[in-house]
């Protein structure tokens, strides 16, 4: 019998703690409202339907994870909140099925709009359908469909950010140049510019001597060996084009410890903190870089999001353009993170893009 | 028999505890947030979990012999690559993809039951590298890609096949209002609870797990038993890989890698469940259901991911406390290849 108190008090304490989690949760919402209530001080009276209760948006996101996502993130919430959106966010930490599952269970759930983030075509495309069939605004990003009907399409502008870096290629190497190539294939985003540079390629004349590279779970240091590998057999290779940052990394390794940093240029694409980093290293082979603010994008996307619910937005598909970025500006400005870089190239803040009089950009 | 009060209580808080925790947390979301409390939200989390909890099912069948079975994820990870590789390089039907991805999760059961039952190599350990050997055989066989379909091939051409509308309903498709994956979740459950409860074999099974020796001098093949769970097992785990295919519409090949700590966690749920105090079909049913109300409830509640991988825990921690501290019954789960005695 000695058992019994013990028992109920250990039972107790169980509850307890169980619902002290759901009190911990009920409070995070509610300080959530009280920022979405809060207007921004300078913008003019927000027409329908940001007028009256909070607007209710789902966004699904297929990774939240990492520099750039999270930057997104909450450049997205800032501007949501900045507007009278309330976002419930759900992160599928790159499951896919789990993407599926947030999207599906977001329509069920009726919101106001859904914002999907980055996904896999044929797992997510038919649910897009399915909520606009169901009468539900959608917007996506940087997520490739086949048929856009109905849906508003935004993506950074993946072609704006090859052709700059491109450009600056052709303009430090000259035409007939010979170069490398490190990409992989089987992501939009990578298949596009893929797509632009395929173009310059032929339009300048230049002679690809390899072309490798791929993605993995740890990107960067997969790639060391592949571009090493090409290196050996094209020593005289002029400049290496090499999409993503990770990859960049990897052919900057790769070009370093062939100690041909001297010949061999290398262009990249993105920017983080760590590539900045990387770019300003003496006598580093990262020449250029072409890169959006990711906080700066995700809060252009709820603007355009908004933009539409208020039956203003013009054209159904938005890209939000580039700014390439050279080694040779990062120096001269004294430029050491993407603060410092924000600050120095205002065009990263997007703030004339998707904009109304009732909807400033936060930045 | 001094002791059957104090044993009624435990097991009053063992058998009811936590029903009472999941129906707290349902009453208290289906308050809060107005679109937790529709019948769309309870079929859509019933099938959101039903990958999760079908896998569970199969860990739960490994425990019953004493074992378990790390490999579930893995499993469920081929069966996606496999499925894709069948119908868009193959250029089958949804059918002959379904048959070859179930032969696949017999194959991987049958080495678990190999390595465990003939080589006596430990259940956890056997599993672990049979899990790391699959996940490298599944790379190996997709050239490390995620096949879609019409992808580009190597060789520059276009792949033949595409994901097949009848392998798309396994996850996409409902009959009546009810999802398909909800259907094969209930089914699965009432399966493996009828053979469990209800049939020789089920009875056969925990008498292996709660005590082999005794189990062999009653005249159980103990061997057959144990190998026969596993491969139960990796045919559970590759059902889920096809929901999690056909939901996917892609070879994704990083498709199964959540699965596995989720489906031993339900399963390891359901051993508390009604004060069962071993691996059991329902209760590990209403542990998947239970994972599904915390991720669903917490998202709408504007919870971040890691807030539900804590609140998860804490779920976790109150079953085990359930089925180990509060209960009064020897209970027959390890995570190895001894059952407590």
């Amino acid at each position: 019998m000695t058992r019994r108190p013990l028992l109920l008090l250990a039972a107790t304490s169980a509850a307890v703690l169980t619902l002290a989690g759901c009190a911990q949760s009920s409070a995070g919402q509610s300080s959530g409202g009280a920022a979405a209530d809060a207007p921004a001080a300078s913008a003019a009276p927000a027409p329908a339907p940001f007028d009256g209760d909070p607007v209710e948006v789902a966004l699904v996101r297929q990774s939240g994870a990492g520099d750039y996502f999270t930057a997104w993130g909450s450049g997205a919430q800032k501007q949501a909140e900045a507007v009278n959106i309330e976002l419930t966010v759900t992160d599928a930490r790159n499951d896919n099925a789990k993407h599926a599952s947030d999207l599906e269970q977001a329509i069920a759930s009726a919101p106001d709009a859904i914002i999907v983030d980055h996904g896999q075509t044929d797992t997510i495309e038919p649910l897009v359908h399915q909520a606009v069939d169901a009468g539900i605004p959608v917007v996506v990003y940087d997520l490739a469909l086949n048929d856009p009907t109905g849906v508003i399409v935004t993506s950074q502008s993946d072609e704006s950010m090859a052709q700059g870096v491109l450009d600056q290629l052709i303009e430090d190497v000259g035409e007939g140049a010979q170069v490398g190539y490190v990409s992989a294939t089987g992501f939009a985003p990578l298949d596009r510019r893929a797509a632009v540079w395929n173009q310059v390629v032929e339009d300048n004349g230049l002679q690809q001597v390899f072309s490798t590279g791929k993605v993995t779970e740890s990107t960067a240091t997969d790639n060391i060996p592949l571009v090493d590998a090409a290196l050996k057999q094209n020593p005289e290779v002029q400049a290496i084009f090499a999409p993503y940052d990770e990859i960049t990394k990897g052919a900057v390794q790769a070009v370093l410890q062939n100690n041909l940093q001297e010949q061999v240029k290398v262009y990249g694409i993105d920017i983080s903190n760590a590539d900045i980093e990387v770019m300003i290293t003496e006598g580093s082979p990262w020449v250029a870089t072409s890169a959006t603010d990711p906080a700066a994008v995700g809060a252009a996307v709820v603007r355009t999001l908004a933009l539409s619910l208020a039956g203003e937005l013009e054209e159904e598909s938005v890209q939000f353009p580039a700014v390439t970025i050279t080694q040779e500006f990062l120096l001269d400005e004294g430029i050491t993170n993407v603060t410092e870089l924000r600050e120095a190239e205002p065009d990263l803040l997007l703030d004339d893009v998707v904009t109304a009089d009732w909807l400033p950009a936060v930045s | 028999m001094s002791a059957r009060v104090t044993t009624a209580v435990s097991a009053g808080v063992a058998r009811w505890g936590f029903i009472a925790v999941t129906v707290l947390l349902i009453a208290f979301f289906a308050t809060t947030e107005p679109s937790f409390r529709t019948l769309d939200n309870a079929l859509g989390m019933l099938k959101f979990i039903a990958p999760t909890a079908i896998a569970g099912l199969g860990v739960a069948l490994a425990m019953t012999v004493g074992g378990i079975d790390l490999s579930v994820g893995a499993s469920a990870g081929f069966a996606v690559s496999i499925a894709a590789w069948t119908m868009v390089i193959g250029n089958q039907v949804g059918g002959v993809a379904i048959a070859t991805v179930l032969l696949g999760g017999a194959i991987i059961g049958a080495v678990n039951a190999l390595l465990v039952v003939v080589a006596k190599i430990p259940d956890l350990l056997a599993t672990l590298t049979t899990m790391f050997v699959v996940v490298g055989l599944k790379l190996i066989l997709v050239n490390g890609q995620s096949i879609s379909s019409r992808m580009t091939l190597p060789d520059g051409s276009t792949a033949p096949g595409v994901f097949t509308a009848d392998f798309l309903w396994l996850d996409r498709g409902r009959i009546g209002p009810i999802p398909v994956p909800v259907i094969l979740f209930l089914v699965l459950t009432a399966l493996l609870w009828f053979v469990l409860e209800h049939t020789r074999w089920g009875r056969a099974l925990y008498a292996v797990g709660a005590n082999p020796e005794a189990a062999r001098l009653a005249g159980i093949r103990v061997r057959t038993y144990r190998a026969a769970a596993y491969i139960g097992c990796g045919l559970l785990a590759s059902i889920a890989g096809l929901l999690l295919a056909a939901r996917i519409g892609q070879g994704d090949v990083s498709a199964g890698n959540s699965l596995l700590l989720d489906a031993v966690a339900v399963a390891l749920v359901g051993v508390s469940v009604l004060g069962a105090g071993k691996p059991n079909a329902w209760g590990t049913a209403l542990g998947a259901v239970l994972v599904a109300v915390m991720i669903t409830g917490f998202t709408m509640l504007g919870l971040p991911y890691y807030a539900q991988d804590f609140g998860k825990g804490i779920v976790l921690l109150v079953a085990l406390l359930f089925s180990f501290t509060f209960s009064r019954r020897r209970v027959a789960v390890t995570a190895g290849s001894t059952a407590s005695q």
